[in-house]
């Protein structure tokens, strides 16, 4: 992005005296308790589309794709001894990277636009973010941003650094660096599996218990005996993968910080066929110690009258 | 049901029970209340319930009266009453004094616009002192007090004794709504609307404080008036009214002098 | 912090811890924290302090067990094969859980979020929470426990004697039974319990509570709170029924019961959101 990407529309409303904020009354109030004044109500957007580029395919090549960056990959072979055009192979569980990277590109435009924002109006931090990505229509994912920018009062005014911000706000936020924890940024992931089922999958996925080597001489479309509950190995490992992908993507941009309050998003698109893509997003705060823990006494129980 | 007696329970149900006896307990108590009913001398034993699947149709007719359905009246007494003596003898079994937190609760399924599943739930507690608890009839006490307000109660002097209920299911007449609709927009009360609601809550309100007064007890705590229209429409409603019937016992324990607070809990 | 009760004192506290936490320099971090994650919300986090333990980590468990093509068409009795593969998916997404849990050094996880969904050809389970430990402690031989109990919940039983073991849960599906035709002319006007019915529900809901009673057996608990039970007609095959029930799983740790007389309190504030910085404390 060269130069500011802000519509000259919010470069207007920006530049009005009086301002608008997205805080609840009492949230408002616990702001000018902590002395962080609001100045503004901020946001940034982006439209990202993807797709077929990037090497996506979506129609089973001859062999396992390759996984680049070291993504997460891993291969399972029909144990069957028979191949057919309807029974598959092989089948694969493949980190999508390029769909995390263009969400992250995607997220990381929106989220910078906020903070040009923020920074237009002199602030020094951005509270109470809300954070909306939403898929319109296939291969096209919205980015919203949106929270209020708030001016700490006796600070340094148009601070060099990027402005501070976090999801939280009012007493939550009052609580976090009463605890000796600074907000540092808000930070979001998303991750992406890609899920190519093989011979067992797909027949668990349709209700066909098969033990090894079981296949009857009818063959596979229906010839299947009722089996027992099994549980799908690809799939699953697919669900487990799609989360700690998120987790360790998200590590990455902590810089040794702790990330708190996470929240976890999870999606599965099943595409036919014990095909499906796993997606995970992962958001949360992350917080910097300023201070020793003092950690409060336990508290005392009670029971109330009222 | 076992020999066509309709008061006994399943056979299912045994083997869940002797697990219980052998001394895992279940609850459906919160933290919160699991710890204060231990506070107040009791250890739950299990979780227990029973129900009852009645028929509770009625052939809709324009009665040209307010009057009560005493036939319905009687199945929704019938059919709560059953579930709560099957839950009860669940409690028997496992040797309670009495049962907590009971809740009554109708479900309605699809297969069936006539008949609806009437289920008693709640958690079964035993004294750790060793004394009876039992009531004058001799069986575990049942109560729908939370385990705050079980242990509240105990702090007073009083012992729950049993749930009581009275129910009347009163159909209005639909002459009364049509007298209802020429007056809209007058501040005027409705004599006849008024006198059937009237009797039948007082209904509902006496056939519970006989059910307390049978079980010797001085007083009810908690009562409230519940009104459905289940699956009748709007002309026939159900006037439930359930309340804990309590007695004194022993010396009075002063409860603790409360101090107010502001609270902290968010 | 420091303890004034002058309120005006204590919002200047605040400013100033406010002040102070956005002076310090750029890139100072503590060092020990290593990317720590969790999704406690800050209350709970600090109670968890209270008590002396701390979160490491988020961790996940999940499993997808397939269900036998054909058993949600009309039958009789129970669905054995439903209730199995929806017990292998809880049992298998658990274990998964621990194994994470033990790899990041923790004790147990707390307030897990249990997401349980029947499709008509399988059962998806996924578990999200937040491993915890003593304060410095290191990773113990026992079993993690994996608990949806809160963190509040958690820090009261601790302090009473008790410790959670696992998520205890059973589950059972029952074919509505039918009625014919006959007989509902009958039933029609009269008073009656019907007996079949009765029998078929109240069987398929004991079922589901003694799979959890056993399930909380098997991990040599000594008993299971805050049980819940939920019932109702699968969404895709409206005459199936499902009954489950679910607790946590918990042992009497300590030598005996710890009683703490509570105090009784009237409490005077109304219910609006009440901004005191004065509530970290406790007492």
């Amino acid at each position: 992005m060269t130069g500011s990407s802000v519509p000259e529309a919010a470069e207007r409303r920006l530049a009005t005296e009086s301002f608008s904020s997205g805080l609840t009354v009492p949230d408002f109030a616990a702001c000018l308790q902590m002395g962080l004044r609001p100045v503004g109500l901020v946001q940034g957007f982006c439209a990202m589309q993807w797709g077929w580029y990037g090497g996506a395919q979506s129609l089973r090549g001859l062999s396992p794709l390759g996984v680049g960056d070291g993504g997460y990959s891993r291969v399972w072979y029909c144990p069957h001894g028979f191949v057919s055009a309807e029974h598959p192979t092989w089948g694969q569980n493949a980190e999508q990277t390029w769909v995390e990277d263009a969400w992250a590109a995607g997220f990381d435009s929106a989220f910078a636009r906020m903070l040009e924002e923020a920074r237009a109006l002199g602030a020094n931090g951005v509270i109470g973010v809300k954070d909306t990505s939403r898929s319109t229509q296939a291969n096209v994912t919205e980015f919203h941003v949106l929270g209020t920018a708030v001016k700490l009062e006796g600070a340094a005014q148009g601070a060099a650094s990027d402005p501070w911000s976090t999801y939280l706000a009012g007493q939550r936020l009052a609580k976090l660096i009463e605890a000796g924890f600074a907000p540092v940024s808000v930070v979001a992931t998303l991750s992406s599996v890609r899920v190519w089922s093989y011979c067992m999958t797909r027949a668990l996925m349709e209700g066909y218990g098969y033990s090894m080597g079981a296949i009857g001489a009818s063959g596979w479309a229906g010839g299947g005996s009722l089996g027992a509950a099994q549980e799908v190995d690809q799939v699953t490992e697919a669900r487990i993968a799609a989360r700690q992908i998120a987790k360790e993507r998200l590590r990455q941009r902590l810089g040794g910080d702790i990330l708190h309050g996470a929240l976890v998003g999870s999606f599965v698109r099943e595409l036919g066929e014990g095909d499906q893509v796993v997606e995970c997003t992962l958001r949360g705060t992350r917080v910097r110690r300023f201070k020793d823990f003092d950690p409060i006494e336990a508290p005392v129980v009670t029971v109330r009258l009222s | 049901m076992s020999g066509g007696n309709p008061e006994g329970l399943p056979k299912d149900v045994g083997h869940r029970l002797e697990e219980l006896e052998r001394g895992l307990f279940t609850s459906d108590l919160s933290v919160n209340e699991f710890l204060l009913v231990k506070e107040a001398g009791f250890h739950p034993l299990g979780f227990v319930m029973g129900s009852s699947i009645y028929h509770t149709g009625v052939q809709t007719r324009r009665w040209s009266k307010s009057q009560e359905l005493t036939k319905l009246t009687e199945a929704m007494y019938n059919a709560r009453e059953l579930a709560m003596t099957r839950m009860e003898e669940e409690a028997e079994v496992l040797g309670a004094d009495g049962v907590v937190g009971v809740r009554l609760d109708v479900n309605y399924y699809e297969w069936g616009s006539d008949a609806a599943e009437f289920v008693a739930m709640g958690t079964a507690v035993k004294a750790e002192d060793g004394g009876s608890y039992r009531n004058v009839l001799g069986k575990p006490f049942t109560s729908d007090l939370s385990g705050q307000d079980f242990w509240t109660i105990m702090q007073t002097g009083y012992v729950p004794q049993g749930l009581v209920m009275g129910t009347c299911v009163y159909h209005i007449a639909h002459r009364g709504l049509a007298q209802a609709i020429g007056t809209v927009g007058q501040n005027v009360e409705l004599p006849n609307f008024t006198q059937a609601l009237y009797e039948a809550r007082e209904l509902a309100m006496t056939r519970m404080q006989d059910e307390a007064t049978r079980l010797e007890a001085t007083g009810i705590v908690g009562v409230r008036l519940e009104e459905k229209s289940h699956q009748w429409g709007s002309h026939t409603i159900e006037f439930l009214s359930l309340g804990t019937a309590v007695a004194k016992r022993g010396d009075e324990v002063t409860l603790p002098k409360p101090m107010a607070i502001i609270s902290l809990d968010n | 912090m420091s303890g004034d009760d002058i309120p005006g004192a204590a919002f200047a506290d605040l400013r100033a811890e406010v002040a102070r936490a956005f002076a310090a320099p750029e890139g100072k971090t503590s060092g020990t924290d290593r990317g720590v994650t969790s999704d406690l919300s800050i209350d709970e986090a600090l109670l968890l302090h209270s008590i002396g333990w701390e979160p490491i980590d988020l961790i996940f468990g999940a499993s997808v067990v397939s269900i036998p093509v054909g058993i949600w068409t009309w039958g009789q009795g129970a669905l054995d094969p439903a209730s199995s593969a929806h017990a292998m998916a809880m049992t298998s997404a658990s274990r998964r859980m621990e194994d994470q849990c033990a790899s990041v050094g923790g004790h147990g996880a707390v307030g897990v979020r249990v997401a349980i969904e029947i499709h008509p050809r399988h059962v998806d389970v996924e578990l999200t929470g937040t491993a915890v430990r003593p304060v410095g402690r290191a990773a113990r031989r026992q079993r993690p426990f994996v608990s949806d109990l809160s963190a509040r919940d958690f820090a009261l039983l601790q302090g009473s004697g008790w410790a959670p073991v696992g998520l205890a849960f059973g589950a059972s599906f029952v074919y509505a039974p039918r009625r014919t035709a006959g007989t509902v002319l009958r039933q029609s006007t009269q008073n009656v319990e019907l007996v079949n019915y009765t029998q078929a529900l109240y069987a398929a809901r004991e079922s589901a509570m003694e799979r959890m009673q056993r399930s909380a057996l098997e991990m040599s608990a000594h008993g299971i709170v805050a049980v819940r039970v939920d019932e109702g007609p699968m969404p895709f095959a409206r005459h199936v029924i499902r009954f489950s029930s679910w607790g946590t799983a918990v042992a009497l740790v300590a030598e005996s019961h710890v009683g703490r007389q509570p105090r009784v309190v009237l409490a005077l504030d109304d219910q609006v959101v009440q901004f005191a910085p004065e509530a970290l404390h406790g007492g």
